[in-house]
């Protein structure tokens, strides 16, 4: 993993990646109203104490929505912690319920393919990854 | 958690025969956890594969795409763009995952790169143990919680045969405990002894269809 | 300017308006292809068509049963998905942001005030409502809007999420109510908050279609077309 770190971004396959899902994603994001009515959607926002870093839509806002409002020019460290949102902090179980109808798994999903562009997803044998990942 | 493991090398190379181009998809769920078709997996998959047509003089475009669950519909939003460039698609997902692509792209060839194994739980980092049969009647309230179906040789439901031996183990195997003596063991540390007795009906086991679940909640939206 | 935005800039609002949400319902359906939907490798679940009952004569008792038994298994069927939605976990939300949208439009379509001007320009225009009325539920439409910014301010997830943007169209909602209500009581100076009102209303009616506003549209697009486990009825479009 450590020459992978060290690697600069290939930017023109993440704003490829971007672009082919521009018009849904796009919509998505602008029509989020920041209501947080999506919180209690989600089970891990509930086993959290309902810290607001679970909450569905913080985690698409602080993944997708940075990597679209950069236009894709993102550094490998902010890829870093995006995966720690779209992976540790969602599981992906698609039970998130959003008032408007914004279709926040798929935009979960893509943020998780941006990083896997770059090489950037979880090890499951890593030192400790019961702790950090499941 | 589904467990697999991955095909001999040459079982792969077989199946894909002349198909070139090739991609091999990776799968983010059961798979990539038990360390067998994840991402990383993949790429290794199609690097021994690029490297054994290498030696054998040839050469084979494969490229690896990962999507989060190859289970599900909503993740398949770009392997619909690509899988036109493809001849086959090798898949690193479970026997569901491989049917649903299947499913989805029917004129294109794809092969399993998994033997997909049993339902387990996690021992350590890449060692696994095989739990449940998903045989579709649980009988672990009245076992200990200890699956007779999966950890007894002839799926007992009412055990034990008459092949344990004096140690507690199974006559198919010293090595194997037997279920139905651990059972024993387990529910009378409880105090349970007496649902030993219990007689469950034999399961019919021949003529096993495929099964759907739909949850009662959701039975009026499906018109079942 | 005054006469610009008291002529010329209310067609052009409306205008903007109008065609800003075809261009966005255009986009929707360009974007949004059922032949994608067909390629689903899970086919479409097939409705059955539900068997029509032999009719029984209407009694006190047939009443009565149809009354319970209906209504029980309408509980038994609906409930265990309804406890899930924001009606139950935020029923003082849903409340706020029904009466919020159900007024939103309401106290202006209703207006007398909107509607003499209707009625002079088109030579036609909607039933008003008694000035009280109208009144009343601007002050509610505030109500609802200060609940919004007292979370955006006060409660921690909702301030996790927010950003200036956030202030700007609650703003830009809100600004027309508050000016429209000052001038219909003639506080301040009537000549220039009438002309801040009708600036405001202009403003609104040009974000909509392109801002988050835009969800006027595009709540029932979501909610009606695209398939998904909350959707109302199958939904039928793709992404």
């Amino acid at each position: 993993m450590a020459a992978a770190q060290q690697a600069t971004v290939d930017t023109g396959k993440v704003k490829d990646l971007l672009a082919a899902h521009r018009a849904e994603m796009k919509r998505y994001l602008s029509h989020c109203m920041h209501c947080t009515l999506c919180a209690e959607s989600c089970f891990l926002f509930m086993a959290r104490d309902k810290d607001p870093r679970y909450m569905p839509s913080y985690k698409v806002l602080n993944s997708l929505g940075v990597l679209y409002r950069r236009r894709g020019r993102v550094e490998r460290s902010f890829l870093e912690k995006i995966k720690k949102i779209v992976w540790r902090n969602c599981v992906l179980c698609r039970r998130c319920y959003c008032p408007v109808g914004v279709d926040i798994p798929r935009m979960i999903a893509l943020a998780r393919a941006v990083c896997r562009s770059q090489g950037v997803y979880p090890d499951f044998d890593e030192q400790g990854h019961q702790e950090s990942w499941l | 958690m589904i467990i697999a493991h991955r095909k001999p090398l040459e079982e792969i190379v077989e199946m894909l025969g002349q198909l070139n181009p090739v991609l091999v998809l990776g799968c983010g769920g059961c798979t990539s956890i038990c360390l067998a078709g994840g991402q990383r997996e993949a790429e290794q998959l199609a690097a021994d594969l690029r490297e054994d047509y290498g030696n054998r003089g040839g050469q084979l475009e494969v490229n690896t795409y990962t999507i989060e669950r190859q289970c599900n519909a909503d993740f398949f939003a770009d392997i619909d763009r690509l899988a036109g460039d493809y001849q086959a698609i090798v898949s690193t997902a479970c026997g569901a995952g491989v049917q649903f692509v299947a499913e989805r792209y029917p004129r294109l060839p794809v092969l399993p790169a998994l033997n997909t194994d049993f339902v387990g739980f996690d021992k350590d980092v890449g060692w696994y143990e095989e739990n449940c049969r998903t045989c579709g009647d649980c009988v672990l309230g009245e076992t200990g919680g200890i699956c007779p179906v999966t950890r007894c040789a002839k799926s007992l439901f009412n055990g034990p045969c008459g092949g344990t031996r004096a140690d507690g183990t199974c006559e198919v195997d010293p090595d194997i405990p037997c279920a139905w003596f651990e059972i024993h063991k387990r529910l009378r540390e409880q105090g349970r002894l007496e649902l030993i007795t219990r007689v469950r009906p034999a399961r019919e086991w021949q003529n096993q269809i495929r099964r759907t679940v739909i949850q009662e909640p959701y039975r009026e939206r499906y018109g079942k | 300017m005054e006469e610009f935005i008291r002529g010329p800039l209310v067609w052009i609002a409306f205008a903007v308006f109008f065609a800003g949400l075809l261009l966005q319902g255009w986009l929707f359906f360009r974007n949004t292809s059922p032949r994608q939907r067909r390629r689903l490798a899970v086919p479409e679940p097939k409705k059955k068509k539900p068997q029509k009952d032999k009719k029984t004569p209407l009694t006190p008792a047939a009443l009565y049963a149809w009354l319970v038994n209906g209504s029980s298994a309408c509980y038994q069927r609906h409930w265990p998905r309804l406890r899930r939605t924001v009606l139950f976990t935020h029923p003082f939300m849903t409340v706020v942001t029904v009466v919020f949208h159900t007024f939103l439009f309401a106290a202006p379509l209703l207006a007398r005030a909107h509607n003499e001007l209707l009625r002079r320009g088109l030579g036609a225009g909607l039933p008003s409502l008694a000035d009280a009325a109208v009144d009343a539920m601007t002050l509610v439409v505030l109500l609802c809007g200060a609940i919004f910014l007292w979370r955006r301010l006060l409660v921690r997830r909702v301030r996790a999420i927010t950003t200036f943007y956030d202030y700007l169209v609650l703003a830009i909602t809100l600004a027309p109510f508050v000016t429209g209500f000052m001038a219909a009581h003639h506080w301040l100076d009537y000549h220039t908050v009438i002309l801040v009102h009708i600036g405001c209303g202009e403003l609104m009616l040009m974000a909509i279609p392109f801002t988050k506003l835009g969800h006027m549209i595009y709540f029932f697009l979501y909610r009606f077309l695209l398939p998904g486990e909350y959707s109302f009825g199958q939904g039928s479009r793709a992404w």
